[in-house]
């Protein structure tokens, strides 16, 4: 019988005797929904009449599940009658073996506690430890990734290079249309969002110069990594988090590859080249993008190509294309970084993925950040 | 052993596979209320695609599986919910939810499903966990347990409800000897004094002799039954040479009939 079966007839009789002597007779078939009432009655009824003494007549109980007995059991520890333990008899014999099989005392030695409260300090603390670890790893993982890139790079035998085409058709080709759509989209809102302001001081066709250098210098990079932390990135993760959980990665181990040759470099050198060129493209769709919404105001293309040239430089995409070296470098070492930092079980491959997205794009942005200093100080 | 009763399944015409490629077809048998019905055949033949369609998860291509007088695959509804009641299902990997320690796997179904106060229901968990051994790990998640323990762990979640009918997808491989043997003697337990109907997968011959009252017979290059009934009976008296092959575990594949082929 199921134990959410519908409920099935189940009583009890509370007989008391001299000095708290009581008896409990029980009746009838416990199910989960017949066992759920009379333990509640029975509860509050011990609690009106507290026993100094507790037998339990179960002779008459027709069957029962697990609910059953577990009431059963919680009479004899005890612990409904706070501190009297009950004494079971008249238990048909195939109840009785499964009444018979519960350990009483391993119940109470195994059932887990709850957790101790964990104070502020404590998280603070732990997280900062953590912090450290991470970056340690980090520090070691980059240290190992270089020496396996220049050490591929010098035998390029080893570099599989069918696995950095693979990586680049899918990380790269196939996410031209993506780049595409954002990237146009991002232009043409600049535009659009710039024309009323500029058109205050009847500077519209300034919007071509800011277009120009925008885009090029900062926009088209920047979200072109972001796509690829949140396409790519994960995927790395999500790829290697697998094949450390189904212990891939020590089979490469004890087959004396290393992972960090086999798997992470090729990784590298497939989105550091891939990304820049992906920029060069994010800059060309997303200056479309922008020159539609100016044609749309009026100007003619020829006039805002005119006006774009004179601000925008050569050394304005080689800034943002020599930025998307260093974000696919990024993406690509925190992506298969996470992935081997998979722990085991099914949501850690999830867990993985996650941190990686979250550390690229942090990454990505602290970078660009370090870069605009750089070439503020640079005059550049 | 069990005494056995009552047809509980029936499985009638069934053709099964994935796509366009049939693993078995033409599948007739029934499975009796309190028995231990073991399904048995080569690694790859559709033993656990066979299981799936018992329990519904796959549709057949044709043919029925049928509780008492619904078919698995159209009963709707309410009707549905309260056949599913009656089902536990382990699975071959254990399936256990990895973001919940092994007792909160216990009490899910339990939480779900029924009004009984905490400590009750914390003390059928428990009881389950006993029953399978794993109870000094109750506070542990999956990940930190081996294999083996999953299973067994699986085996007391199948079994929070008291289900009537239990599936256990290859229960005993993985474990060691005495708990392998402990399980036997628990399948032998619930079948025999609480009437528990068990469909079970296994390779497992030891076990197989100790538990099984049916066991079929699947068969990969014929895609049917090759054998049906009692497994003593089948070693020493089947006209299929394979059959008798599989029950004394003989490693030379006889020309007859080859045991599988790959899925």
């Amino acid at each position: 019988m199921s134990l959410a079966a519908t409920e099935s007839a189940a009583s009890f009789e509370l007989r008391s005797g001299d000095a708290g002597k009581t008896s409990i007779v029980l009746k009838g078939q416990f199910d989960a929904a017949s066992t759920a009432r009379v333990w509640r009655e029975l509860e509050a009824a011990l609690r009106h009449h507290p026993p100094s003494s507790l037998e339990v007549d179960a002779s008459g109980i027709e069957r029962s599940d697990g609910s059953g007995i577990a009431l059963l059991h919680f009479l004899s520890m005890g612990a409904m009658a706070t501190g009297v333990k009950a004494t079971i008899k008249g238990l048909r014999p195939e109840l009785d073996g499964l009444f018979q099989r519960f350990s009483e005392s391993d119940y109470q030695k195994n059932l887990p506690q709850p957790p101790p409260h964990v104070n502020v300090a404590e998280h603070a603390g732990e997280a900062t430890v953590q912090v450290w670890k991470d970056s340690k790893e980090l520090l070691a993982f980059l240290g190992e990734a270089a020496a396996g890139t220049l050490s591929n790079l010098a035998h390029p035998k080893r570099m599989r290079w069918h696995e950095v085409r693979r990586i680049f058709e899918q990380a790269g080709v196939n996410a031209l249309p993506i780049v595409s759509l954002i990237s146009a989209l991002v232009g043409l809102i600049i535009a659009f969002e710039a024309a009323a302001p500029f058109a205050m001081f009847g500077a519209q066709i300034f919007i071509a110069n800011m277009l120009g250098i925008i885009m090029a210098r900062e926009m088209a990079g920047l979200v072109t990594a972001i796509i690829l932390a949140g396409r790519s990135g994960s995927a790395f993760a999500a790829e290697l988090g697998t094949m450390k959980v189904n212990e891939e990665i020590n089979a490469l181990e004890t087959l004396g590859l290393s992972p960090m040759r086999f798997l992470v470099v090729q990784r590298i050198v497939a989105t550091t080249l891939l990304t820049p060129l992906l920029t060069v493209y994010a800059i060309v769709v997303s200056i479309a993008g922008g020159i539609l919404v100016m044609m749309a105001m009026g100007f003619p293309l020829i006039t805002i190509y005119h006006q774009m040239a004179q601000t925008l430089r050569v050394h304005d995409i080689a800034v943002g294309v020599g930025k998307g070296f260093i974000f696919g470098a990024l993406i690509a070492g925190i992506g298969c970084l996470r992935g081997l930092q998979t722990k085991k079980g099914p949501s850690a491959v999830g867990e993985s993925a996650t941190r990686a997205v979250v550390s690229g794009i942090l990454l990505i942005i602290i970078a660009d950040a370090v870069v605009a200093v750089i070439l503020y100080i640079l005059h550049l | 052993m069990s005494q056995t009763g009552d047809i509980v399944i029936t499985v009638k015409d069934l053709k099964m596979g994935y796509d366009d490629k049939v693993l078995m077809e033409n599948l007739n048998f029934q499975v009796r209320r309190g028995e231990v019905f073991v399904i048995l055949g080569g690694s790859g033949c559709g033993k656990s695609t066979l299981l799936k369609h018992m329990i519904g998860l796959i549709p057949p291509m044709a043919g029925s599986v049928c509780f008492g007088q619904e078919d698995i695959v159209t009963v709707q509804g309410d009707e549905r919910l309260k056949i599913l009641r009656e089902f536990g299902v382990m699975y071959q990997s254990g399936a256990l939810f990895g973001s919940m320690t092994v007792l909160e796997n216990v009490l899910l179904p339990l939480n779900e499903f029924t009004d009984l106060p905490m400590e009750a229901k914390n003390l059928v968990a428990m009881s389950k966990l006993q029953l399978v051994s794993m109870d000094a790990a109750a506070g542990k998640m999956p990940a930190e347990l081996s294999g083996g323990m999953q299973k067994r762990a699986a085996i007391a979640r199948a079994m929070s409800l008291d289900p009537g009918i239990l599936f256990l997808d290859e229960p005993s491989a993985g474990l060691d000897p005495i708990t392998s043997a402990g399980l036997d003697a628990l399948i032998n337990d619930l079948s025999g004094n609480l009437g528990i109907t068990f469909v079970v997968v296994t390779h497992e011959l030891p076990s197989i002799y100790t538990i099984a009252d049916r066991v079929i017979m699947l068969d990969a290059k014929t895609k049917s039954i090759i054998g049906e009934g009692d497994p003593a009976d089948l070693r020493d008296h089947s006209p299929n040479p394979w059959v008798r092959q599989f029950f004394n575990r003989q490693a030379d594949e006889p020309k007859e009939t080859s045991p599988t082929t790959k899925q």
